[in-house]
């Protein structure tokens, strides 16, 4: 600058001037990358990571679960789930209509599960599974669009033989927050054993579910996989249960509403769960709607409800071996003792009937039991007295929960005067015991209670413990009752099958020997005159009977309960003879087996009800004309003719 | 050769380098190899038109400047009428497999029509009539370039009017004048003339999470890019932001987000320097220039390109609107890319010819 020409002065200063606000702006976008790459350079990196990273949960496929013969019960089968990734959502009213549009659900629950996606957790969200696949193809062709959305491959549970097994395998459900807190191992969204054998050995089902981490790009796409955890699936589970002896019974049952066990007695392995009437397990198999889920809490029959667990009736004419046995171990009774039956008895000031109106004559004990007769056993309540009952009850494990793995078992009740006054803030009335003494009253027991006390008395006096998985020692209660009185006791139940006046003398002619008894509990007082069959379903009698096989050397109890049976002799035995006979007699068809126990296994009447039982047939004939060899059905007793305080009518 | 502004020489130098690497980056991310092949070849060609143009005379190109100028018109008139839509403006020129975009370089012609026009004037404030000549001479290209529709270069244009009239010089009160008309214009465009997705940009810029996934997307996206580089960065051809495209318009507006994702802080820095470099040099050789017509070639020249660098890396560190405004040099596109060289040549004229007393 040798040389400046005045005229240049002015604009040499204000370019000074823009040099000087450039370098200053230049400064200022320097301070800018400092402030973002290097004062909050982590924070971006994470977004740039979350930006490619898509971390997908990869759920266990659960463990198969087999019967005794290898047969599959409970296994896997392929589907596809959708996962919703909340973070990536742009406009969720945009997802949802999409949603809705491709079929997944009506609108407000979409919005639901959304909602609740988005509440949960950060991370991804199983919303629907069991997609088809135009639902799979829709969200793929629109995955540029719908970057939060995923359908992934995934697992869902099978059950092979269909609802006969829905109470014993139980349900899945998603994992509750509850136990997201206590397992870590947890996640979102994950199912877990609700109920049932899933819940019991959830542990061992259940597995450990993996992690895949896959970088993608803009659109969505998959471009690489940078981390695989795979999945640790559930181990396999063997159960003692007997599918042929299952399906047996859920034939036998068809149409009935009620429940059947059946167990090894000497170690306590069940063979036989069933609860009719069921539900589609393929309901729960995956996340489950909640219209779904009421519609069965509503259903009047209480499809959910396993009644071999969780109902309780009370146990009627069953209940008499456990007193025999009982009375005979405390000298109360004697092999030898008798007594006379005239029809009814006066105790207490109150007529007592027995079933039988014109009596049964002069019955010894093994008579008493055979032809189940009431009067012997209103003496029998008398002379013992309630709590020496409950005492006997309470030895055969009535009372309390049998501790089968699958839990939520109703623990029943066995009345004394400790209950009355606790329960009922009165003392026991006297006449009641009376009632206690033939199984009625406020007496209650479920179908598994009755299996494991008849398994003790059967098995050479030893309380087990019932369980569907073998696994290390099985416990074994030794009750102290003596061999004589155990072998008396059994001698009694034979007859009940093998003699001239056995309740259950239908079964005298199947291939097996078969010992047992039958049992009548009453739902409303007797109707004098009214046969069951001319009363409604509701008002019928419960029906049950507990029978094992071989007689000498049994190897399998089974309880079986209809619910409004009306008759154990012509309804409940003939079930029980048929899985019985399916076990231990030739291999015979089942219309065989069924014809020569007795037609009469199906006698459930066409009332509204019924629809909903699960495998009920079109209403059956009315009335159909009894088979001749039927016996007179056993008929429940007359109740007092004044109900005692408190009313002791069992209402199941 | 050495009668050139070396640290000009070095700045464009640096910057050249940069884009280069950084187009290859790109290239990979969109798959397509040409972008940075190409984008070699128009450096190339641009380091030549620089020296070209260094060793021309500028005030023989300004006294030539009327030609240039009515000549870029007639161009810009004949693409409105004749050329085909090319997404969705008239911006472009078709010659073979190049595509050739008028407007840059009829903004080098503007220039040095209007350094030609106000370097007669020897008084210390331009004339009301002088200021008005200016102002059509501007408005006119722009209103062609409008026309295209073709926003982003049309801006490009306003700062020459500001560099000539400050450079030129005019009364305070006219200033005063001058930001409250802006004022005025700004709120009339925002009320009449703005297109809703225009306007969206604009609110998405002051409320970021206005729309996350919507305009705040490309902003979004290219912040997380630059601070997701910090310190040394991802690495060349390793940024995730632009490898997997989550960085848009990656190889043109915001090619400066790939370059700061993959050289981090240090890469950034260096880059913005060299842009610093080249503007003050810019000025500085505005100073030393001998006569008013060079001042305000350079002046002018320096402001287009300081605005330019500036918007376009404000807008990429999320701290402007998106406007569509290039980085020069950076950015892909061999018009801008010559015509920014043409303008460097001028500026190294001014330099070489400061002493010049004929």
């Amino acid at each position: 600058m040798t040389f400046v020409r005045d005229d240049l002065r002015g604009p040499q200063r204000r370019v000074v001037v823009l040099l000087v606000v450039a370098l200053a702006v230049v400064a200022l976008l320097l301070g800018r990358l400092w402030v973002l790459q290097v004062m909050q350079g982590s924070h971006w990196r994470t977004l740039a990571e979350n930006n490619r990273l898509r971390r997908i949960p990869l759920e266990a496929p659960r463990g198969t679960v087999r019967d005794v013969r290898d047969e599959i019960v409970l296994d896997n089968r392929p589907a596809f789930q959708l996962l919703l990734f909340p973070e990536e959502m742009a406009d969720a009213a945009r997802t949802e209509a999409f949603l809705v549009r491709i079929g997944i659900a009506d609108a407000p629950q979409v919005r639901a599960r959304i909602d609740k996606a988005r509440r949960t957790s950060h991370l991804p969200s199983v919303i629907a599974d069991n997609l088809t696949w135009a639902q799979v193809a829709a969200v793929a062709a629109h995955r540029a669009e719908f970057r939060e959305l995923e359908a992934h491959p995934a697992t869902r549970r099978s059950l092979p033989v269909g609802t006969i097994l829905a109470h014993l395998v139980g349900q899945l459900s998603e994992v509750t927050p509850e136990q997201l807190a206590a397992d870590p191992s947890l996640r979102p969204g994950q199912l877990v054993g609700r109920s049932g054998l899933e819940r019991a050995y959830q542990q061992t089902l259940g597995g450990k579910p993996g992690n895949l981490v896959v970088v993608v790009d803009a659109l969505g796409r998959q471009v690489s996989t940078l981390d695989d955890e795979p999945p640790v699936p559930g181990h396999p589970l063997r159960t003692t249960l007997d599918l042929r002896l299952q399906r047996e019974a859920a034939l036998a049952m068809a149409g009935q509403v009620g429940a059947v066990v059946a167990l090894d007695p000497r170690d306590g392995a069940v063979r036989v769960l069933l609860s009719q009437p069921a539900f589609d397990p393929d309901l729960f198999a995956g996340h489950l709607e909640p219209a779904k889920w009421r519609e069965l809490v509503e259903d009047p029959l209480k499809p959910l409800h396993n009644r071999a667990l969780q109902a309780l009736y009370p146990p009627g004419s069953t209940i008499k071996p456990l007193y025999v046995a009982g009375a005979l171990r405390d000298g109360v009774r004697t092999p030898a003792s008798g007594a006379f039956c005239t029809g009814g008895v006066n105790i207490y000031n109150h007529p007592y009937r027995c079933w039988m109106r014109g009596g049964h004559g002069h019955v010894d004990l093994r008579e008493a039991i055979e032809c189940s007769c009431d009067t012997f056993f209103y003496y029998l309540a008398r002379d013992a007295g309630v709590d020496r009952l409950a005492s006997w009850s309470r030895t055969f494990g009535l009372g309390r929960p049998t501790g089968i793995e699958l839990g939520g078992e109703n623990p029943g009740l066995v009345p004394d005067d400790a209950w009355s006054r606790q329960a009922r803030g009165q003392p026991w009335y006297g006449g009641e015991t009376i009632s206690v003494g033939i199984g009625q009253g406020p007496i209650l027991v479920t179908p598994i209670q009755l299996a494991v006390a008849y398994a003790a008395l059967v098995n050479g006096g030893y309380l087990v413990k019932p369980h569907l998985v073998a696994e290390g020692e099985f416990p074994r209660t030794p009750l102290g009752l003596p061999a004589d009185v155990l072998a008396t006791t059994r001698g009694g139940m034979e007859s009940v099958v093998a003699g001239d006046r056995g309740t259950a003398r239908r079964l005298a002619n199947l291939p097996v020997r078969i010992a047992g008894k039958t049992g009548t509990s009453q739902v409303i007082r007797k109707v004098e005159g009214v046969t069951w069959r001319e009363l409604p379903w509701e008002q019928r009698h419960h029906a049950w009977f507990v029978g094992y096989a071989p007689a000498d050397a049994p190897q399998l109890v089974v309880a079986v309960l209809v619910e409004h049976g009306g008759d154990a002799a012509s309804v409940a035995s003939p079930i029980c003879g048929r899985i019985l006979a399916r076990a231990f007699g030739p291999d015979v068809d089942q219309a065989t087996l069924a014809a020569e126990i007795g037609a009469q296994t199906i006698s459930l009447p066409g009332s509204p009800v019924t629809s909903a039982v699960v495998g009920a047939p079109p209403a059956p004939p009315p009335a159909p004309a009894e088979p001749e060899r039927a016996p007179t059905a056993p008929q429940q007793p007359q109740p007092p003719a004044v109900t005692p305080p408190g009313g002791n009518r069992a209402a199941p | 050769m050495r009668r050139l502004d070396p640290w000009l020489l070095l700045a464009t130098l640096v910057i050249g380098v940069c884009a280069y690497l950084a187009q290859t980056s790109t290239a990979e991310a969109l798959a397509s190899p040409g972008y940075a092949n190409r984008q070699l070849v128009w450096l190339t060609l641009g380091g030549a038109l620089v020296l070209l143009l260094a060793f021309a005379d500028y005030r023989v190109l300004a006294r030539f400047s009327p030609l240039f100028y009515v000549a870029s018109l007639a161009v810009l008139v004949f693409l409105l009428v004749a050329s085909p839509l090319r997404a969705g403006t008239h911006s472009w020129f078709v010659i073979g497999k190049f595509t050739l975009q008028p407007s840059e370089f009829a903004r080098i012609a503007t220039i040095l029509a209007v350094a030609a026009l106000a370097g007669e004037h020897r008084k210390e404030t331009l004339s009301r009539g002088l200021v008005l000549r200016l102002v059509a001479i501007i408005a006119l290209p722009v209103i062609l370039v409008v026309l295209q529709p073709d926003l982003g270069v049309a801006l490009t244009y306003a700062p020459i009017l500001l560099a000539a009239l400050w450079v030129g010089g005019l009364p305070w009160k006219v200033w005063v004048g001058l930001v409250a008309g802006a004022l005025v214009v700004t709120g009339a465009a925002w009320l009449w003339l703005l297109k809703p997705y225009q306007k969206e940009r604009i609110l998405t810029f002051v409320d970021a999470e206005r729309a996350p996934y919507g305009a705040g997307y490309q902003q979004r996206q290219s912040k997380i890019a630059v601070g997701s580089g910090e310190v040394t960065g991802k690495g060349l051809r390793s940024g995730t932001q632009s490898q997997l495209r989550f960085l848009p318009a990656q190889h043109t507006d915001f090619i400066f987000a790939v370059w700061a994702e993959e050289t981090g802080f240090v890469g950034a820095s260096i880059l913005v320097l060299a842009y610093g470099l080249l503007i003050a040099r810019i000025f500085l050789i505005a100073l030393h220039a001998r006569d008013r017509t060079g001042a305000l070639v350079a002046g002018c020249i320096g402001v287009v390109l300081a605005s330019q660098v500036i918007v376009n890396v404000a807008m990429v560190t999320g701290m402007a609107p998106t406007t569509g405004i290039t980085l020069p040099l950076m950015s892909y596109g061999g018009s801008s890319i010559l015509a920014t060289a043409i303008a460097l040549g001028l500026v190294q004229s001014v330099w070489r010819l400061r002493f010049a007393n004929v």
